[in-house]
């Protein structure tokens, strides 16, 4: 699909491999759809949480589109009807925790747009992922601020909320006993509701006791989503069937996220088992995924960002297998939030010299016709 | 601190560029193809593990020994020049085409901070020679990743949608800063996990 | 007879920091409190003035025509082998002169050598980057040995100040966004840090890292040249390097 985008101002003539920003329509469309996909998890998570999360969340999208109509006035073009603020508002917002201070969001989103995609010329230019840069920002800058976790709605009052990934990194720390992630979480008494608590009992007894398994305690509660965690990081299901809305619309394409995933689960699977002193294969790799912490999240939404990831098939497969390789060493080994954020904006510094590397030759330099 | 550990730290958790803050001004001026970027980096890694190296020797047989510590800024810049200028002539006689390539002068690798901060940070680590000659190659190499990435993120750049006020220098610094959180992600207590394994 | 403004220019149209971006290192690295910036400007007055009075003195008794240019502070050659005498001399005098600096400040504030780290020693090398843009007098009229130092020096007290301008002026951005103080020199009762109330709670720790400085820098130039632009276009006299 080599394509030739002619200038026709005088004396410049660009010539560069496809695709290329398209004009505002098509990008128009894209971010309003990921916004609408972005919005069941959301609804979600302000369910969990009650109304502090959905100031965090209108606070991150208010923030967001305040700083790029700035941005538009000062550069005399305003561009808030592209959605694309939303956007980051949106993903920003999903990102904290419900707890958060409300000036941190707002500064998140603040940051992410005018110094990550403002200043390098608005939308489409940018290299970096605004709402990413943003969180990290705050991550960096107000960590304490970034674990104010709330307990989910359902729980009693007296449960300090953390999430199940943090929750599982502090029984580490503090020398529990090795075993599975969950076995761990249930030894150092993990508040799973009442739920949770008596479906599993009920699939235990009436339905595994044939075959002779056992689900440990839990599974039902990181299935739905009911856990403590970021605002838009906690329901997969709800996140894969957006994903599955921007799939079947095009917007997004299936390998780079699903390379992503399988990268991650593999090196999870294998080696996640052993720095809790377990051997190799038995990393949980399923606890990984449905832990929250929005890597679900980002794989779907934040590292398929046609901006800022890859150009070419063969880009986005190792675009994908960096990272799930950086994400697997920033969760494991890491201590600056869960692992996703941050690979996803060390992925982002990485694109372009990905790109560089898969890019296909100039349509000049091949006799094969545009496509 | 083993080599492993010496060798990811300068690379990646005290970037030479990015943590340090040494070295500036080649990597957000630097050739904007990547076979300079390769050439600039290759010559400012070998001029920083010969200086590392040199600067450790210096350190422990004349400094130390007759008590001249005071004199240790001189004598450390005076040997990044003699190596700087000996490399010089060695690329100039055995590979002219690369020095052509990577149009950053020798002269601007050494008049500028990075190399003698490497040999300044080697010598104040109190590092063994070997250990030196990691620090000087681990910096040398977190340089090069850093240009590279740079030079690529320079590439992409869409320079006529960028506001007129922040074009060209003003932008690839605003590059590097981002860069620069970004490499924030293997903090120490990250490299101190992973060699201990958890 | 219209003397060039050399001071001014050094602070402002040539300013090192923000237009010609050289010296970015210490800019950067050394502007995460305000105190630090100060020290590192003094280092670089104190390095940078002696080294240029020593070279003017050198060059005005060495050479009998001062109708000539010292040197061309033009574009740098594509390849200069860093050993030839001039450079030599050069390199000598601004590294001696910041160990002098050095030893000062190790007897003075030893503290402030503590937290400034291996950037003193750096000023050497910094210093020689500056000096590789020194100006040539005018050409039409020869001048006495006096006058050519003066004019050296002056250059290199614009230069200086300009430095020191652009770093205290980061730092206090970084300083106190960063970590909601000011930290000035100690005196009397005066612990040196100045809380500013409502950042010192929640300040944005972001610009205290590497980072942080890197994105000063960078809106700083950029600002810089906005205000170069809008003089240009408000007519005023000095024509700007575009």
């Amino acid at each position: 699909m080599a394509d030739v985008h002619q200038d026709t101002r005088p004396a410049s003539l660009v010539v560069s491999p496809a695709p290329h920003v398209t004009g505002s329509a098509s990008s128009a469309r894209l971010s309003w759809s990921v916004a609408f996909c972005l919005l069941p998890a959301a609804a979600w998570g302000v369910f969990l949480f009650g109304v502090p999360a959905l100031g965090v969340l209108g606070v991150a999208v208010a923030a967001s589109l305040a700083a790029e109509l700035l941005a538009g006035l000062a550069a005399r073009r305003v561009t808030i009807g592209d959605g694309s603020a939303i956007v980051t508002g949106l993903l920003v917002g999903m990102l904290m925790p419900p707890g958060v201070p409300l000036y941190v969001p707002a500064a998140a989103s603040g940051f992410g747009i005018i110094v990550a995609k403002q200043s390098f010329g608005g939308l489409g230019r940018n290299w970096m992922n605004p709402a990413l840069a943003g969180v990290v920002v705050a991550l960096l800058s107000w960590s304490d601020g970034m674990s104010r976790w709330l307990p989910v709605r359902s729980a009693a009052p007296t449960v300090t909320a953390v999430p199940p990934l943090e929750a599982l990194r502090n029984a580490l720390t503090a020398g529990a006993p090795r075993g599975g992630a969950l076995e761990m979480l249930r030894a150092s008494g993990y508040p799973w509701s009442g739920m949770d608590s008596s479906v599993v009992g009920w699939v235990n007894t009436h339905v595994l006791s044939l075959f002779g398994w056992h689900l440990p305690g839990g599974c039902f509660d990181l299935l739905v989503g009911n856990i403590s965690g970021t605002i838009g990081g906690t329901s997969v299901p709800l996140l894969l069937l957006g994903a599955a809305l921007l799939l079947s619309r095009r917007v997004i394409r299936w390998q780079l996220p699903v390379t992503y995933l399988a990268i991650f689960c593999l090196a999870a699977q294998v080696f996640g088992g052993l720095p809790a002193g377990g051997g190799w294969f038995v990393g949980n790799m399923l606890f990984q995924v449905f832990s929250g912490g929005g890597l679900v999240l980002g794989a779907f939404f934040m590292a398929t960002d046609p901006v800022t990831s890859p150009l070419t098939r063969t880009g986005q497969l190792a675009y994908g297998l960096c990272l799930g390789v950086l994400t697997f060493f920033l969760r494991t080994f890491g201590s600056l939030g869960d692992g996703v954020p941050l690979a996803i904006l060390l992925g982002n510094c990485l694109s372009p010299l990905i790109d560089r590397f898969t890019r296909p030759a100039f349509p000049t330099q091949r006799k094969a016709a545009p496509g | 601190m083993s080599l492993l550990g010496i060798i990811l730290t300068f690379t990646l958790v005290d970037n030479i560029v990015l943590s340090r803050l040494l070295g500036i001004c080649p990597c957000v001026s630097a050739p904007s193809d990547m076979r300079g970027t390769a050439a600039a980096a290759a010559a400012t890694s070998l001029l920083m593990s010969l200086s590392a190296l040199a600067g450790w020797a210096l350190q422990t047989f004349l400094l130390e020994p007759l008590g001249l510590g005071f004199l240790r800024t001189p004598v450390f810049v005076l040997c990044v020049a003699c190596i700087a200028g000996f490399l010089d002539l060695l690329a100039r006689r055995a590979a002219p085409r690369l020095l052509r390539a990577a149009r950053v002068p020798l002269a601007g690798v050494v008049f500028n901070c990075a190399a003698l901060g490497v040999v300044l940070i080697a010598a104040r680590g109190g590092f063994s020679a070997l250990e030196s000659l990691a620090v000087g190659f681990a910096a040398g190499a977190g340089f090069f990743v850093v240009l590279s990435l740079l030079t690529a993120i320079r590439e992409r750049l869409d320079v006529e949608s960028v506001p007129e006020w922040l074009q060209g220098l003003p932008l690839h610094l605003i590059s590097a800063g981002l860069l620069a959180f970004a490499f924030l992600a293997f903090d120490r207590a990250f490299l101190s996990r992973l060699l201990r394994g958890w | 007879m219209t003397r060039r403004p050399v001071f001014r220019d050094g602070v402002l149209r040539d300013n090192p920091v923000a237009v010609m971006l050289v010296g970015l290192c210490p800019a950067a690295a050394v502007t995460s409190r305000v105190i630090d910036a100060a020290w590192m400007s003094v280092g670089l007055f104190f390095v940078l003035l002696l080294t240029r009075l020593c070279q003017a003195i050198l060059h005005a008794l060495r050479a009998p025509d001062l109708s000539e240019p010292p040197a061309p502070g033009a574009p740098p050659q594509t390849s200069v082998f860093p050993l030839r005498p001039r450079w030599l001399g050069s390199l000598l005098l601004s590294s001696c002169f910041t160990a002098a600096f050095e030893l000062i400040l190790l007897a003075f504030a030893p503290s402030e050598s503590a937290s400034l780290g291996i950037y003193v020693p750096l000023l050497a090398v910094n210093c020689l980057v500056l000096e590789r843009f020194q100006r040539s007098g005018p050409e039409d009229e020869p001048e006495s040995p006096v006058r050519v130092i003066a004019r050296s020096l002056r250059e290199a007290a614009g230069l200086g100040a300009g430095f020191a301008i652009c770093l205290v002026a980061i730092s206090l951005v970084r300083e106190l966004l960063g970590s909601g103080t000011i930290t000035l020199f100690a005196a009397g009762s005066f612990g040196g840090t100045i809380e500013v109330g409502g950042l010192s709670s929640v300040p944005v720790r972001a610009l205290t890292y590497g980072g942080g400085g890197l994105l000063c820098l960078g809106y700083l130039a950029g600002f810089a040249r906005l205000l170069g632009r809008r003089k240009r276009r408000s007519g005023a006299t000095e024509a700007g390097r575009s």
